[in-house]
């Protein structure tokens, strides 16, 4: 452990990495620090709370939506809390306790391989890890794209993946955390110890003083949400924290539940003449099938990207050719206890694939590893490829960025909302790509201006589906979080009442208005 | 063009590990696979298929389990899949799995071409190829990574020490093939299906009139020793910090050295 002063650094030239995320938005900072345990980050915040200092919690910086970009003041930077503190064991579940700057890509191979980092590992830590070595294989199911994202970014962005179709989000994984206030007080919570009263709570912290205040009144979208903090009446105060993007508390360890790995994996791509066809797919799959994972959409924009970049050769050279295969794709992956339940999932999927206009003799199945992997690359490969596409543009006009869509609307409105996304992006003669989780009724749509004009009204064109989607009862943004490049959209989607209410409750807990400044929602506002 | 490949079950995982008691590979109850050089000569075969027409037959020797992943080779588009299995063929080096497949080959002749991966991943002999086309008394070429149909020929170009090779084989003919022949093809749902729906023709020592001084362990002239887990060499030891940090950390490291 250093001491706060000396674990804080000027912001000079060789940390400029870190006034930047995967956004691809750059901010300001005057210091940086990397801290390596708890108490390092809450001595560092005791000696930034009495100046008001601002201060930007960042993990990986792997976000899209800017909330780890600083916005002046002081970088936070928990990449170095790298450790997976312990391990419990209980009736069978195994539970892991990490730091936040652990990544998920390092922590997969730790929980698949049986093998940690056990220095300072209490005995029932160590106990635990030998009932692991004899227990069925585990895993973590939360499985964003970008697997090099950090535990605490996830817990922050609530984040998803396509496996969030059979397991819901990170929220439902997350079994306890730790965290410091903007003044250096820390608290622990546990899931199922400390509830809201009503829209009253009140947080107990480890000196004995308490965070009281009101949850705003205010009805979150039914359907899958990443848009402000989670809200609910007598709801479990864990919950207000994941999700939070770096607003309220800076989380120090977070504690997730492991899950026995299905037997069997599969994948399998179907293809289909329209997005129509894809659709009604889609609504025969969620009803009738119990044992998929992931449903997974690719439109005839993202597979002409993915036969471009193919055709370039380099390392996407080994993608599969889905060139004349239709016009749309979905990946449905399946979970099974044994291999006679999977192939009693692909005569599903093959009726019901049949039945919407689609081939079966013309799909790709993904048993092996490696054909896992494939299938696997080719859907990484999609945003990937936008991103480089976008990055050629960007050398001739700099200001373009990719202008990606994260929104989702409730079950019965998946027909509508792409109707409404094929209609105003034919309007607006834009060229898009669109792909995602339409198994949760979650498609990042994705505009790929080429000039400013083109830029400045897919913007527009977003705040409009931003309104839409609000009027389907749907979110705003459903897994990247909001950040500071969604925050309007927040406003649109809640209501100025209720983003009031939520400045209200960041004030509870951060009253000089020091974390994430600028994620959500602004101060101004409020006051 | 009628084409045999020769495919191996190998474990699945990447990282094989041996035990450290006995030194024999730690089976951990992952699932196997086709050997990967061979899944490369499954797809060579499916593409001079679709070419020239004819015929794709997959063979191996193995334990009765192997015929998953053969029926996995139906899926990817191979028309028919052959099994040598017997405990009389258990424990043979490649001279006696040579043997064992040579009858095979046998049984499934007439064939113009067989494709062989250039080695085995838990093996790495790289011996099974030319010992078959000795014994089948066929021309063959090592290390392929293209294949060009001629008239009753083929012209391959292999990859050598001193550069690229460019042959023509007279055919029937075997060629053992690296990667650059292309990932396998994905099986379709309908592919999967008729896999699993597929038989395996199962051929014993006896159904292939094998000579049994010539099969599994007493056809194997090669002696184990002794199998052995390589020391580690030295530790690695991660740094960071700021760069200055990091740069005095590498400074104090050569200083212990030195």
């Amino acid at each position: 452990m250093g001491t706060a002063p000396a674990l804080i650094h000027p912001m000079t030239a060789e940390f400029a990495d870190y006034l930047r995320d995967e956004s691809r938005t750059t901010g300001t900072a005057d210091t940086i620090s990397f801290p390596r345990s708890e108490a390092d980050v809450a001595g560092i915040l005791r000696s930034l709370h009495p100046a008001g200092m601002p201060v930007t919690v960042q993990g990986a910086r792997t976000g899209l939506a800017a909330a780890a970009v600083p916005d002046g003041g002081h970088v936070l930077n928990l990449s170095r809390m790298d450790r997976v503190l312990s391990l419990r064991e209980q009736d069978g579940h195994f539970f892991v306790t990490a730091q936040p700057g652990v990544v998920l890509l390092n922590l997969r191979k730790m929980i698949a391989s049986r093998r940690f980092e056990t220095a300072g590992w209490d005995e029932q830590s160590l106990a635990a890890l030998e009932a692991l070595k004899d227990a069925p294989e585990q895993f973590f199911p939360t499985d964003p794209t970008e697997t090099t994202a950090s535990i605490g970014g996830m817990t922050a962005c609530n984040a998803s993946g396509a496996r969030s179709y059979l397991y819901g989000p990170m929220r439902r994984h997350v079994t306890a955390l730790r965290g410091v206030l903007a003044d250096g007080r820390v608290f622990s919570l546990r899931r199922g110890q400390c509830f809201a009263d009503g829209l009253r709570f009140r947080l107990p912290l480890a000196d004995g003083s308490f965070v009281e205040g009101s949850l705003p009144d205010y009805h979150m979208p039914q359907c899958k949400n990443a848009s402000g903090y989670f809200i609910a009446p007598g709801m479990d105060l864990l919950d207000l924290l994941i999700g939070s993007d770096g607003t309220l508390a800076v989380v120090t360890a977070v504690e997730l539940a492991l899950m026995p790995l299905p037997n069997v994996i599969w994948g399998a791509t179907c293809f289909f003449p329209s997005e129509q066809s894809a659709a009604q797919f889609t609504e025969k799959v969620r009803a009738d099938m119990k044992n998929i994972a992931a449903l997974e959409y690719f439109d005839a924009r993202a597979m002409d990207i993915l036969r471009e970049q193919r055709a370039a050769g380099g390392v996407f050279a080994r993608l599969p050719d889905p060139g004349g295969m239709g016009a749309a794709a979905i990946y449905a992956e399946l979970h099974c206890a044994s291999e006679a339940e999977a192939l009693d999932g692909l005569r599903t999927l093959a009726a019901l694939s049949t039945a919407a206009g689609g081939d079966p003799g013309r799909s790709w199945v993904a048993r092996t590893e490696l054909d896992r992997e494939t299938l696997t690359f080719f859907r990484h490969a999609v945003p990937e490829s936008v991103n480089s596409l976008i990055d050629k543009r960007r050398q001739t006009v700099p200001g373009i960025t990719k202008l990606g869509s994260d929104m989702s609307v409730p079950d019965g409105r998946l027909l509508d909302v792409m109707e409404l996304y094929r209609q105003t992006l034919a309007e607006g003669g834009f060229e898009y790509a669109t792909w995602g989780h339409i198994g949760d009724n979650h498609l990042h749509v994705n505009i790929l201006p080429r000039d400013m004009a083109e830029h400045a009204r897919g913007k527009e064109l977003f705040l409009r589906w931003a309104r839409e989607v609000t009027a389907m009862g749907g979110a705003v943004s459903a897994e990247h979080g909001v950040g500071k490049l969604k925050a309007p959209f927040l406003t649109v989607m809640a209501g100025e009442a209720a983003v009031d209410g939520m400045r209200r409750l960041k004030r509870a807990f951060d009253p000089l208005w020091q974390l994430g400044r600028g994620n959500l929602f602004s101060e101004e506002d409020g006051k | 063009m009628n084409i045999i490949v020769c495919v191996k079950q190998v474990p699945s995982s990447n990282e094989v590990r041996l035990d450290p008691v006995t030194n024999t590979i730690v089976r951990d109850g992952r699932a196997a696979v086709i050997n990967p050089f061979d899944s490369h000569a499954l797809e060579a075969a499916l593409c001079l298929r679709e070419r020239l027409g004819g015929t794709v037959s997959v063979l191996s020797m193995g334990i009765p389990a192997c015929s998953a992943m053969l029926r996995d080779c139906i899926a990817r588009g191979a028309d028919r899949a052959m099994l040598m299995t017997d405990r009389a063929f258990a424990g043979a080096d490649t001279l006696a799995t040579s043997y064992a497949l040579s009858l095979g080959a046998k049984k499934l002749a007439p064939f113009d071409l067989i494709l062989c991966g250039r080695m085995a991943v838990d093996g790495d002999t790289a011996q099974i190829g030319p010992e078959l086309a000795e014994r089948l008394d066929i021309p063959h070429v090592t290390d392929v990574f293209d294949i060009e149909p001629g008239q009753d020929c083929l012209f391959v170009r292999r990859e050598t020490d001193d550069g690229v090779e460019r042959l023509r084989v007279p055919l029937p003919a075997l060629l053992t093939v690296t990667r650059e022949l292309g990932n396998p093809r994905l099986p379709s749902i309908t592919g999967v299906l008729h896999g699993e729906q597929s038989e395996v023709t199962v051929l014993s020592a006896q159904d292939a009139n094998a000579d049994p001084d010539q099969c599994g362990l007493s056809g194997s002239p090669t002696q184990v020793t002794r199998t052995f887990v390589p020391q580690g060499r030295g530790q690695a030891r991660s740094i960071d910090g700021t760069a200055a940090e990091q740069a005095a950390a590498i400074a104090d490291i050569i200083g212990e050295v030195l």
